[in-house]
């Protein structure tokens, strides 16, 4: 968490602690970005925010747009009038870029342009493991990788001259590691850029923006492969691309981005300085040919550190079968390294160990002493907050559900914090079912509700299909959160009402993206620098898409809410139900939630346990009775309308 | 010692992610690099959240190794347990907070909380040692329940632990907490340094 001072001041040579997605800002703004448009995705999303806090002060725009593809055609269309762009995202945001990706490098751009994609290994806040490096090999443009934050910076700066330099798009890859972590970063000095937008239709090349303009897509495609030798000259000279390599070393380390940092800190865990070979990798592709055969020609063995997929791996080996057929390439795809999951020193370190030949030590004692000790560690199950408008959605719901009878419903999920819904918390243990038949699951908690869950938007598609194949054991519902409903979920709307799809979709309203940091959307009425404007409302749009069926309610009303569920349950139609309460995280930091106190008396409770399937982690359960965590509490008083006998009441 | 590793562990809303800035920021002030590895998830509250603080002339890695901490800064004692059995170095410090905030998991009779002597047990059987002090009622006493974290870094100044001084930590906190707490925080600062130095 840098000081908002830090980025936006041109203090060359200041050195400060900068998260990494602060990091690629500061880079940007060195590099004189003129348009930054993203839309929120963990580990990205403080990329723009960052770049939202010193657009007004710098005055660049930056902008959170409706989803990755537009921010991306944003940035796009800024740098065809020739202006630096940055457009950031998570991994799984860039799959939604693709179509404009893969064909807008085939004209190129004219101001630099910055792709900055944080990946996620291991999956932390992300429902895949995606090496989006692959996207840059695809589209052949070049990557940059960072080591730490100061690389962060140092590469994105850099990125906007090499991407002007080849007249392509540069993708910046960074991975959780980086972007969720601060490190020490010494500042450059702001560039002044100031450019006058300009237009020429033929710049450079006919038809340049245009990929069917003659000569066409062929020739266009042929234009970018043009490029990619220019590409492979400049990575050869860059301080981010490094050979470390004596005389008579037998063994080398390839580590690209981050692996390099734990790669380093591996070999001097084991006292391996200076007898490995290091070829420290910042452009995965294209890879710094020179210096990879140069090692590959020096040494018996390489160690190819990375994380993600093996795309330096392959490309390694690809080399080693022209230079050097007897190198023994060690990595993911000769199985010494796991192809899953992240890395970190631990696992470099005893993969190096195996492989130099040197024996770790292991200290039985300790183990049982760590094995014993873990038993005392309880889970801390993540749920939705106290208070969350969310827990009375799926409390609703469930009921309505249950009212609506007894057979298989369908809840299509989506994402963002009502996400939970399908984690199955407290560490249930779930037995794979080989029914031939539907099967019908209890809800005890609200985070046994989902049924389905992938992408954005991806619920209410998948309730179309489940209604087309002609399902009739229950009844088919879609949940998404509003900025879910405006990032992806229009098109399968209409989509719903052309093709006569019947259904419930729910649409849980908190006025924010809430789950990545409270990022304004296009409901909250406010843009990303904090500007007034208009906003735009679920109901409103559903309505114009032809929605027949729409019910507004409040998720703290259950009674209401329960009753909107079960009608819509019963509409013969696509029917959606809109369930609109601000974040209460977000009031309580406006310091707008007033809330009252929840009146406990455990003599009334008859331990129903209706409760704490409520799920609020303010409610208490203690020898079977209700009670209340008052260090937890808003007083919502969602639990009091739950509670059958008043031993939970409203003060 | 040419590296320090430390690991600031709690939940999330009891500021332990600024409190790892705060460190980090005093080591870069001092003239030494740092890495700050932080795990928190959704921005919602209540979950487990462990900042990694790896300060010295030389470090890379965000993350602290297996066995790797010097000291494990516990906000929360069962966040300091979870941190120690992976992290805490043999010969390493535990210092806790007494106050837990008990999981939606225990509340809801589906787990057990440790006490705190089952922790300091487990500790030294892991060859460390533990200091544990009530850093909530500190900082109420400082005037502000929220400056526990900063009770937590005075004390952890108080232990001499850190490769910075205890002045420039000082001066760190009251650079970035907000200005109507600088009083609050560094009273809860001094509360925290003094219950080492006097009491532990």
């Amino acid at each position: 968490m840098g000081d908002y001072l830090d980025i936006v001041e041109n203090s060359p040579g200041k050195r400060v602690l900068l998260m990494g997605n602060e990091a690629i800002a500061r880079g940007a703004i060195e590099a004189g970005v003129c348009v930054a448009a993203s839309y929120p995705g963990t580990p990205a999303s403080e990329i723009l925010e960052t770049l939202a806090l010193a657009a007004p002060k710098l005055g660049f725009h930056a902008e959170w747009s409706t989803n990755e593809k537009v921010a991306f055609e944003v940035a796009a269309g800024a740098t065809i009038t020739g202006v630096r762009a940055l457009t950031s995202m998570k991994n799984a945001g860039l799959n939604w870029v693709m179509d404009m990706f893969m064909t807008l490098v085939y004209g190129g751009v004219r101001g630099g342009f910055v792709i900055a994609v944080a990946d996620d290994p291991d999956a932390h806040y992300s429902s895949n493991e995606q090496d989006t490096r692959f996207a840059a090999f695809y589209g052949e443009i070049p990557c940059l990788e960072p080591a730490d934050q100061q690389e962060a910076k140092n590469m994105t700066r850099y990125a906007f001259e090499l991407s002007e330099q080849l007249e392509l798009p540069v993708l910046v890859r960074s991975v959780t590691r980086i972007s969720h972590a601060s490190g020490d970063v010494e500042l450059g000095a702001l560039q002044k850029i100031g450019r006058k937008p300009v237009f020429d239709k033929h710049w450079k090349m006919p038809y340049r923006w245009n990929v069917y303009g003659p000569p066409g897509a062929v020739e266009k495609h042929s234009w970018l492969h043009s490029q990619m030798p220019l590409a492979k000259k400049a990575v050869e000279k860059l301080p981010w691309n490094r050979l470390e390599l004596k005389g008579k070393q037998r063994l080398g380390i390839i580590a690209s981005g981050l692996g390099a940092s734990y790669a380093r800190e591996a070999v001097r865990k084991l006292g391996l300085e200076g007898k490995v070979a290091f070829l420290k990798i910042g452009t995965p592709t294209p890879l710094p040919e020179g210096m990879v055969k140069r090692m590959l020609k020096a040494v018996k063995t390489v160690f190819v550190v990375e994380e993600g997929d093996p795309l330096v791996e392959l490309q390694v080996k690809a080399i080693a079968k022209d230079e050097n057929r007897d190198v023994e390439v060690v990595g993911k795809l000769s199985g010494a390294l796991a192809p899953v999951g992240e890395i970190n020193t631990d696992i470099i370190t005893n993969t190096l160990a195996k492989t130099a030949g040197v024996k770790l030590p292991e200290d039985r004692k300790r183990e049982l002493a760590r094995a014993e000790a873990s038993k005392l560690v309880a889970p801390r199950s993540s749920t939705l907050c106290a208070g969350c408008p969310h827990l009375g959605s799926y409390w609703a719901l469930k009921q309505a559900l249950r009212m609506a009878g007894g057979n298989v419903w369908i809840v299509n999920g989506d994402i963002g914090c009502y996400e939970q819904g399908g984690y199955g918390l407290f560490a249930k243990t779930v037995r794979p079912s080989l029914s031939t038949e539907s099967v019908r699951y209890p809800i005890d908690t609200p985070y046994d509700t989902l049924d389905t869950n992938y992408i954005m938007g991806g619920g209410v598609g998948l309730m179309q299909g489940e209604f087309q194949s002609g399902y009739k054991d229950g009844a088919i519902v879609a949940v998404a959160g509003d900025s879910t409903f405006f990032h992806a979920c229009i098109p399968a709307v209409i989509n719903a009402v052309y093709n006569k799809a019947k259904g419930l979709f729910f649409v849980l309203d908190n006025s924010w993206t809430a789950m990545t940091g409270h990022q304004p959307n296009p409901t909250t009425g406010e843009t990303a620098t904090g500007e007034q404007t208009k906003a735009l409302h679920v109901e409103d749009i559903a309505r114009a898409c032809g929605v027949e069926f729409i019910k507004v309610v409040d998720p703290f009303d259950l009674k209401t809410t329960t009753a909107a569920i079960g009608e819509a349950l019963k509409f013969d139609g696509f029917a959606i139900v809109v369930a609109r309460r601000t974040c209460t995280l977000q009031l309580q930091r406006q310091k707008k939630f007033v809330g009252k106190r929840i009146i406990v008396d455990q003599s009334k409770c008859t331990s129903c346990g209706l409760c704490i399937s409520l799920g609020c982690p303010a409610n208490t359960y203690k020898d079977k009775k209700g009670g209340i965590e008052p260090l937890l509490c808003n007083g919502c008083g969602m639990c009091a309308q739950v509670c059958p006998t008043g031993a939970l009441r409203m003060g | 010692m040419s590296r320090t590793n430390l690991i600031i562990a709690g939940v999330g809303g009891q500021g332990s992610v600024l409190a790892s800035h705060l460190v980090a920021m005093a080591a870069i002030r001092d003239g030494l690099r740092a890495r700050v590895g932080e795990t928190f998830g959704a921005a919602m509250r209540g979950g487990a959240v462990a900042s990694h603080v790896r300060i010295g002339k030389d470090v890379h890695a965000p993350l602290v190794t297996k066995d790797g901490a010097d000291v494990v800064l516990a906000l929360e004692p069962l966040e300091g347990i979870r941190n120690v059995v992976k992290f805490l170095a043999n010969g390493g410090l535990l210092l806790t907070n007494t106050r837990a905030w008990v999981p939606t998991d225990v509340n809801t009779g589906r787990a057990e909380y440790p006490t705190i002597e089952a922790i300091k047990g487990a500790v030294e059987k892991l060859g460390g040692k533990t200091i544990a002090i009530d850093a909530t009622s500190l900082a109420q006493q400082a005037g502000n329940v929220r400056t526990m974290n900063v009770v937590m870094l005075g004390a952890l100044a108080g232990t001499g632990k850190l490769p910075i001084s205890a002045k420039t930590l000082k001066q760190i906190v009251r650079e970035n907490v907000p200005p109507k707490t600088i009083d609050a925080n560094l009273r809860a600062f001094e509360l925290g340094f003094r219950a080492i130095r006097e009491g532990g």
